[in-house]
């Protein structure tokens, strides 16, 4: 028999608010331990927490991007549990009235994965696991977090990889979160079961708690369902239980039975009021969404004639394309814009994140002022690359790096005469060309480029050297 | 009624130490403390709310910083410290 997956994700994003959830503390990612806390976020009695309003905006912006339903009147919720991570032994969620609720992410076979609902909720503090102690930082704690609650949708390990790519890349175009793995600021939980194909009752899920990779995503995925299969076919029984992935051996371990969601004790948060959202709010908001990376995908290879990996590549991240966007402006062909990105200034940014953040020193207005140049005649392609790693270099504008005399451009009837000087010098190459050898031709643009200092079109020279030729 | 079971389960999630002998008694009295508090189903709430009192809404803070406490004022309650950090035992 042959058996399907069913997957759902619950991702916890954190937002890029200035502040915490419930207090001015800074959110900061990477502070000494202990040093943005007060006595709000530490849960001392007697402190009244007073919600962000920046987060109830990113939460609906989130929402929005994600095509989810808002609910107008939510409310936020306490979450019982005992764990030396959250110091007040509950944690400020939301339960029945989450912000957002019927939603969906859409991958690129069309398949939507449906979101069930976003709710906002405070992060927990760190543990650092240290012999027989436990130290707590708790830094963290309170740090304004989204989940994002899939429906079990997700059939396999490459599905879930695009939907967590997908909702990063949604997440970082509104701006509400920089979506880090690695540092903690973007992390799921893995809901897994196993059923026969075709079979339309749900089999028992069991949960992979605090991935923060995508690639141990996927492969732990693969492993749980081969190992629920393995079960079920040797007469076993899948337990509803949560587990952790062990990154060395890429296998899972229990680390608790589920406690069920009543365990939790949910009832409503007695120190905060409720949440409402107007229609004009909402409609503002609705304005303030951003064209996403599909439609400027698409846009890019209709419009612009780019190809799709490197349309793929330019809106990949979020800086990246606005620096497209801002750089194009007067350029009659953008394809060139992108070239220079992808193939000069990629050059300079080695790794993702560098990409991510797309901090350089050459600005789109200064980029656009050397493809102006190139589009007006006045350097070719060579040189504009080479000026561009001069800027990237060197933080110069074009017109800095630039000789003066260069700039004078150079007219047809000059490059004619130059061709002509260059064929009646080189009467060998000529010969070759005619007897075949159609490098000889290229060997002839060469010196008649550097005879032009490259301020000449290589393509006019060509043609008006063959020209020459025949008539010779 | 409160079961003994419950009376096990809600001690174990509020990681409450209740010996085998004293879970007769607990259960009792749990049991009475939510009949006494189950009275309140019997007022009549039409058209109040208990929820939300004072049908206060939006009270929300602008994203602005304030300064942190230092971190020897928050350290200054705890049980144990360590490198900045807050100290507990692992559990067994």
């Amino acid at each position: 028999m042959k058996y399907e997956l069913v997957c759902g994700l619950e991702t916890h994003v954190e937002l890029s608010t200035k502040t915490k959830i419930f207090c001015g503390c800074r959110s900061h990612f990477g502070s000494d331990p202990n040093t943005n806390c007060c006595p709000i976020c530490i849960g001392l009695p007697g402190t009244l927490p007073k919600l962000n309003k920046e987060v109830v905006r990113y939460a609906i912006m989130a929402g929005l991007a994600t095509h989810c339903e808002i609910n107008l009147v939510s409310k936020m919720d306490r979450k019982n549990y005992v764990y030396p991570d959250l110091s007040k032994a509950y944690q400020i969620s939301q339960y029945d009235l989450p912000l957002c609720k019927n939603g969906y992410v859409e991958l690129e076979s069309g398949k939507k994965i449906r979101i069930d609902r976003i709710h906002i909720e405070e992060d927990a503090g760190k543990l650092v696991h240290k012999g027989k102690d436990v130290l707590i930082d708790y830094n963290r704690g309170g740090v304004p977090l989204i989940e994002i609650v899939t429906c079990p949708d997700i059939s396999s390990s490459d599905e879930a990889k695009e939907y967590i790519e997908k909702l990063q890349s949604i997440m970082r175009y509104i701006d509400v979160s920089d979506c880090k793995m690695q540092e903690g600021s973007m992390r799921c939980d893995v809901n897994i079961s196993v059923r026969p194909e075709g079979e339309s009752e749900f089999g028992v899920r069991t949960e992979i708690k605090n991935m923060n990779s995508i690639t141990f995503i996927t492969k732990a995925i693969d492993y749980e369902y081969e190992r629920q299969v393995d079960v079920i076919k040797n007469g076993g029984k899948i337990f509803q239980e949560t587990l952790r992935y062990l990154e060395e051996s890429n296998s899972t371990e229990s680390m608790r039975n589920k406690e069920n969601a009543n365990d939790y004790r949910y009832f409503r948060e007695p120190d905060l009021v409720t949440i409402k959202t107007s229609k004009e709010d909402l409609e503002k908001y609705k304005s303030q969404l951003p064209e996403f990376a599909d439609a400027r995908f698409n846009r890019y290879i209709d419009e612009y004639g780019i190809s799709q990996s490197d349309a793929k590549l330019l809106v990949k991240y979020k800086k990246v394309s606005d620096f497209f966007e801002k750089s194009i402006k007067g350029i009659s062909k953008p394809k060139i814009i992108c070239n220079l990105i992808l193939g000069v200034i990629f050059r300079y940014i080695e790794n993702e994140s560098d990409k991510q953040e797309f901090n350089i020193k050459v600005s789109p207005e200064s980029l656009n002022e050397l493809v102006m140049l190139l589009q007006e005649n006045k350097i070719n392609i060579n040189l504009a690359k080479k000026y561009l790693g001069q800027m990237m270099e060197t933080g110069k504008k074009v017109l800095e790096i630039i000789p003066k005399d260069s700039l004078q451009g150079i007219s047809e009837e000059e490059v004619k005469e130059i061709c002509k000087k260059i064929i009646d010098s080189n009467e060998n190459a000529v010969k070759d060309y005619l007897s075949g050898k159609d490098k000889a031709l290229k060997f002839l643009l060469g010196q008649v480029m550097k005879e032009t200092k490259g301020k000449a079109n290589a393509k006019f020279i060509e043609e008006h050297l063959m020209g020459l030729i025949k008539k010779a | 009624m409160v079961d003994r079971s419950e009376i096990i389960n809600i001690a174990k999630l509020s990681k409450l130490f209740i010996d085998e002998s004293e879970i007769d008694e607990v259960t009792k009295q749990m049991d009475s403390i939510i009949k006494f508090a189950n009275e309140v189903q019997n007022v009549s709430a039409k058209g109040s709310s208990f929820d939300n009192v004072g049908g206060l809404v939006n009270v929300l803070r602008s994203d602005d910083v304030k300064d942190s406490f230092d971190r020897e004022l928050i350290l200054k309650n705890a049980g144990d410290t360590k490198d900045g950090y807050f100290c507990v035992k692992k559990s067994k």
